[in-house]
């Protein structure tokens, strides 16, 4: 319980980091405010509307598949522990075998199906 | 392993093996956590002041160019004047950027890149102020973890700082970085979990002195292999730098951030790159301890106390010097190659690898069958099966890859006759390089009109 | 017993996380709204750490923040940040079902809650120490309950596949590549040449404003009919008004 008020002291020993140097920037920055300057780069183009702009649905997939796969590693990471444990080691060895041999199976066939293409049609 | 030799011993050691930390943190009061935060503070400060100049000084070797050597001897302060001007400059918003998350970005980066350093083991126990004390901040049973969490965590400054600027550069340099990062993670996640299979533990200084006898590095080689390839993609470094890549997307996700706020996510970055080198030389290079040569001198001598703050320090400047290296060498991947590159060969290898690495561990156990001696020393049964199986398999594989590659080549460079009629087709075409062109003949048959030629003679 | 230190953190980061869980609901830009549900899923995992669950509160973080709100993020990347939720209710009487199950469960976790009886709490103290927090977590996952955890997961990839079975489209055919779209417009016979390029005048060269015809028509086909559907397109007359003036002046200047 003590090791994580350390890191949270870490934690906010660096927010005052990031706000001092804030702050002295503050007082001897220059300050010149122009309509030009505020607005957004693009390359020499006066931009218009919004900068949101649609992007490619593949980033999605990739999501998708990186939440599978988070979780995937949490369920291993346990498992690497209780490896050791001489009652349950070899039952959960033949568990995981299972279970990686079905994650890798989803991958394949996600491949097969052309979800990790960027070169999209 | 070096105990492989005696497996019962080893079965012992294997039961023995705990979650928890082995660091002991009782005589420990919390002012001296604080000093020790304090010098964890000045010691990454100062070391990215330093990381940028020895990068700027080592890439002008590399290029036949001085680097910075005016401020300071040898362009030592370098960094710090840079620092003090990025202060003096005007900090420009834009009119578009949406006010608190722009500022908050550069806050996360900047904070959220100390955290994982907490739990790093700098040295052993080392006597501080008349206490004896682990020299690292904090240990916990799932520190390793931690860092993955708080890399999860960052990840969120890079994509704010391209959502909040209200421009497309930057949100486009933001998505590209988010998905490169979490893609680079996962592999990085399973890349440990070697590790801990054969540690039995998460905590840095449990991991640390698993490594007293062998280095992970030798049994562990694929995840540390992998590691180093995801510590480059995951911290936005050359090759991997598509998130920023000038030639495509100006500055990517930072293009609106000036002044102190673009300080701040250069800050972060560089100590990013020592995060995941000491996590590096914490899982595989037996962190603070000395190398195998020097750790046997005098029983130890060089293998206690403030010493390891010197190995741990080399260590982790030798991966940097890796890191300048590759800038140096190596011209940025294409975004495509890269993903194809981490979801289909690292991603999958690295399970593959995991659950191999568990049969050996199991045989290790002695679950799996007994074992055989060879050349004076015992092997598990199913491990060596396994390096038969593995071997076979690969020999196959390289075949086949072989088989695949000659049919793509015969695919893509087609056979081309010595001699072409330029008018076969009905339309004059120039000759394949190494072709010879035959003399066209006004009786060539493709010059009498047929559907498909048609085209051709109308036009 | 909850210690003095503890108490503390609970009531600062309690109420920080009821704060973030209201600003999910009630934020008005999505990205807002999704930063609010991160901070009080960081909360939460904190609040799992201090209760000795180390290895539930970090990967709660790791989870959480990292995964889901990472999806949450693509997806108002993708579908955009201030894109309103069409109001057309598509399923007749859904607000009635709504309501019903929602009272439905409402009833049934009351009932559950009433009933439980909360004995002495135990604590992972003992656990930690002796068998370690992961290990702990793992002998339960990979032992004790290994067949419940199966049929949860079970589930939940039922539901999983469900909505994709529902919101999957088969594409039917080959989208069009490039040297078919270049073949079409021949066909067309119009624009060979491409769509004329928008404006391009002495202070000003954006997206937003059409290029000027020969006759001093601006084009309405110089600019994306995404930025005419939105009603951004800037008029030319803005600038050549200026340079006529210009003229004007240089004109008079000469003759004077």
């Amino acid at each position: 319980m003590e090791g994580y008020l350390a890191v949270a002291a870490v934690v906010l020993a660096g927010v005052l980091l990031v706000t001092a140097a804030m702050v002295a920037r503050r007082l001897v920055a220059p300050r010149a405010v122009t309509a030009a300057g505020r607005t957004t780069y693009e390359s020499g183009v006066d931009p218009v509307g919004t900068g949101w702009a649609q992007s490619q649905v593949r980033y999605l997939s990739f999501a998708f598949l990186y939440v599978v796969f988070a979780v995937d590693a949490v369920y291993l990471f346990p498992w690497a522990l209780v490896l050791r444990d001489s009652s349950l080691g070899l039952a959960s060895l033949v568990e995981v075998l299972v279970f990686v041999g079905v994650v890798l199976l989803g991958l394949v066939h996600a491949a097969r199906r052309g979800l990790l293409r960027w070169d999209l049609r | 392993m070096s105990t492989i030799a005696a497996l019962p011993g080893l079965v012992s050691l294997v039961a023995e093996g705990t979650d928890n930390p082995r660091a002991d943190f009782s005589d420990t009061p919390l002012w001296l956590s604080l000093v020790k935060a304090l010098i964890i503070f000045v010691y990454l400060l100062v070391s990215t002041l330093l990381v940028i100049w020895f990068e700027r000084r080592v890439i002008g070797r590399m290029q036949q160019r001085p680097g910075p050597n005016r401020n300071g001897p040898f362009g030592l302060l370098q960094t710090l004047a840079d620092g003090m001007k990025s202060m003096l400059k005007e900090d420009v918003r834009p009119k578009a950027a949406d006010a608190f998350v722009f500022t908050l970005a550069p806050l996360i980066t900047a904070t959220m890149c100390f955290v994982s350093f907490s739990i790093m083991p700098l040295a052993g126990e080392v006597s501080m102020f008349g206490h004896t004390t682990p020299f690292q901040l904090t240990d916990t049973p799932i520190a390793v973890l931690l860092v993955l969490a708080v890399a999860g965590v960052g990840i969120y400054g890079v994509v704010l700082a391209g959502w909040s600027s209200g421009s497309p550069y930057p949100l486009m340099g933001g998505l590209r970085a988010s998905a490169q990062m979490i893609s680079y993670e996962i592999a990085m996640g399973l890349s440990l979990v070697a590790v801990f299979l054969y540690a039995g533990s998460m905590s840095t200084s449990q991991i640390v002195s698993a490594q007293s006898g062998l280095w992970f590095v030798v049994p562990a080689f694929f995840s540390f292999f992998v590691y180093v390839i995801t510590m480059v993609g995951e911290t936005n470094r050359l090759p991997f730098d598509l998130a920023e890549g000038e030639g495509e997307l100006t500055g990517g996700f930072h293009t609106e951030y000036g002044s102190m706020r673009f300080a701040m996510f250069f800050l972060g970055e560089y100590i990013n790159m020592f995060t995941v080198a000491a996590l590096a030389t914490t899982m595989f290079l037996g962190g603070w301890q000395a190398p195998p040569g020097i750790a046997a001198i005098n029983d130890g001598m060089f293998n206690e106390g403030w010493w390891g703050l010197l190995w741990f320090t080399a260590k982790l400047w030798m991966f940097m010097f890796v890191f300048v290296w590759l800038r140096g060498s190596l011209p940025r991947v294409r975004y495509d190659q890269f993903m194809r590159f981490g979801w289909k060969f690292l991603i999958p290898a690295t399970l593959a690898w995991v659950v191999l690495v568990a049969f050996f561990r199991a045989g290790q156990n002695g679950w799996l069958g007994g074992t055989v001696d060879v050349a004076g020393r015992s092997f598990p049964v199913v491990s060596l099966a396994l390096v038969g199986i593995i071997a076979a398999l690969a020999l196959a594989g390289g075949w086949m890859w072989d088989a695949r590659v000659e049919r793509r080549e015969a695919r893509l460079h087609p056979h081309v006759p010595d001699e072409i009629d330029p008018y076969a087709g009905g339309h004059p075409v120039p000759p394949m390089p190494g072709q010879r062109l035959r003399e066209p003949s006004l009786t060539a048959p493709a010059l009498t009109s047929r559907p498909d030629t048609e085209e051709a003679t109308r036009g | 017993m909850t210690g003095t230190g503890e108490q503390v953190m609970f009531w600062i980061l309690g109420p920080l996380a009821v704060v973030g869980s209201l600003g999910l609901v009630f934020a008005k830009k999505a990205v807002h709204a999704a930063l609010g549900m991160a901070m009080t899923m960081i909360i939460l995992g904190v609040f799992y750490l201090a209760q000795e669950a180390d290895f539930l509160g970090v990967i709660q973080i790791f989870v959480y923040t990292g995964a889901v709100m990472m999806l949450f993020l693509f997806v108002v990347m993708l579908v955009g940040v201030d894109s309103s939720d069409s109001l057309v209710e598509t399923l007749t009487g859904q607000r009635w079902a709504t309501a019903v199950l929602a009272i439905g469960l409402g009833g049934i976790l009351g009932a559950q809650v009433g009933k439980a009886t909360v004995g002495q709490s135990v604590g992972l103290a003992a656990v930690n120490a002796q068998t370690g927090n992961v290990s702990g977590v793992a002998q339960l996952i990979f032992g004790r309950y290994v067949w419940v955890f199966e049929a949860t997961s079970a589930l939940l990839i039922t539901a999983a596949l469900g909505a994709m079975v529902l919101a999957h489209r088969e594409r039917l055919g080959r989208g069009p590549d490039q040297k078919e779209w270049s073949k079409r417009r021949f066909q067309e016979g119009k624009h060979l040449a491409g769509l004329p390029a928008p404006g391009v005048y002495a202070r000003h060269n954006a997206v937003d404003t059409p290029a000027l015809l020969p006759d001093g028509t601006p084009s309405e086909l110089s600019v994306s009919r995404v930025l005419t559907a939105r009603d951004q397109n800037l008029s030319p007359s803005t600038y050549t008004d200026g340079e006529r003036e210009i003229e004007r002046d240089v004109r008079e200047g000469s003759e004077r």
